[in-house]
């Protein structure tokens, strides 16, 4: 189908599309009032969840840090520390990168921009956390087997089955998650490419 | 008039618009009709700062094509949708009168595109002049024309598959 074609076909549905006109002007009214809510369930709520669960893990481990008797212990409670408090911000700042471009001013060309480049500041963000994620998985085990098991996982044998069944969990999660970004930044890369040719 | 009738007045008369750009941009019905909702919402949230020294449907079309861009963003996001309307989800396919295979054709040929080019086959196809669609786009008038060259050139090169 050459172009011309296509415009003439496209004039044709057209056509047929204004005969089909069904807005009244309380369901454009209701459309007004409808991305609030939506907004609040895509990003808020699994954002302030996984936040909520690092803080309740930071609370309890500053509540029982007593009880992280060696010196060990204690490095990898306040690593946990470190690492859950990181978390949080890393993704708010992910968020951030993915906020909506501003649709009322710029022009196609410049959201374009925007969407490829927050894209790619979005995965590298998503992957420094998918790292920080990697640290504290090594931190947290030993602490939480003593904040909830009661005995140092360092004088048993316990801890040494448990760190490779979850490496080996996250070896997988990682190289999924790692193939999954390098598409996303190949794409947005694209679009930058295109734009400037 | 108040503005609330006067923004569904501008709404009703070009909602074909917004149809199109969503069917353009979105990737099956449920996500076409939560892109039309969210253009419709932008479009109000904008609607204060329309000059209207702009021409409506120049205005319009920027609103409609950024919010398909940021909507890329949303895609795997999907919350619960707000159900608004059985008429708009039901929305028949505009090609009762016309033969269904080459209205299938020109979407699929339209599908094939990048993002930058289905934005300016978009305009294109709407009947829009080179300088209309770089004051909408940004890119400049040649620069649209060489565009539309290669989009042709893609176009040919898919059928010749």
């Amino acid at each position: 189908m050459e172009l011309e074609e296509m415009k003439t076909l496209w004039a044709e549905m057209s056509v047929e599309i204004e005969n089909q006109k069904k807005l009244t002007g309380s369901l454009i009214m209701k459309m007004t009032k409808t991305d609030y809510k939506n907004k609040i369930n895509k990003i808020l709520i699994p954002e302030a969840i996984s936040s909520l669960v690092c803080l309740a893990q930071i609370v309890f481990i500053l509540l029982n840090i007593q009880r992280l008797d060696t010196w060990y212990l204690l490095v990898c409670g306040i690593t946990s520390i470190i690492t859950l408090s990181l978390l949080p911000i890393l993704s708010i700042k992910a968020l951030r990168n993915m906020r909506s471009v501003n649709i009322s001013n710029n022009t196609y060309k410049q959201s374009l921009l925007e969407y490829s480049k927050g894209k790619i500041q979005f995965v590298f963000v998503q992957k420094l956390s998918f790292y920080v994620v990697g640290i504290l998985l090594v931190v947290v085990l030993p602490v939480m087997t003593v904040l909830l098991g009661g005995k140092d996982p360092f004088k048993g044998n316990s801890l040494w089955i448990w760190y490779p069944v979850c490496y080996l969990f996250y070896y997988a999660m990682a190289k999924w998650v790692l193939k999954k970004y390098l598409k996303i930044t190949d794409g947005a890369e694209n679009i930058l490419k295109e734009l400037d040719s | 008039m108040s503005s609330k009738e006067a923004f569904i007045k501008i709404i009703q008369e070009n909602e074909g618009l917004i149809y199109k750009v969503a069917k353009v941009y979105a990737a099956n019905r449920e996500d076409q009709q939560d892109l039309y909702q969210e253009v419709v919402y932008q479009l109000w949230k904008s609607f204060p700062s329309f000059r209207n020294d702009a021409k409506i449907s120049t205005w319009m079309y920027r609103i409609a094509l950024n919010t398909a861009i940021a909507h890329l963003n949303k895609e795997k996001k999907k919350g619960n949708q707000v159900a608004i309307s059985e008429g708009l989800v039901n929305r028949a396919d505009p090609h009762d009168g016309l033969a269904e295979d080459r209205v299938e054709l020109l979407n699929a040929q339209i599908k094939t595109l990048n993002i930058i080019e289905k934005g300016i086959i978009l305009l294109y196809l709407e009947g829009k002049t080179y300088d209309e669609i770089a004051a909408i786009t940004g890119f400049t008038s040649s620069n649209v024309g060489t565009r539309l060259g290669r989009i042709k050139q893609k176009i040919i090169s898919q059928i010749k598959k």
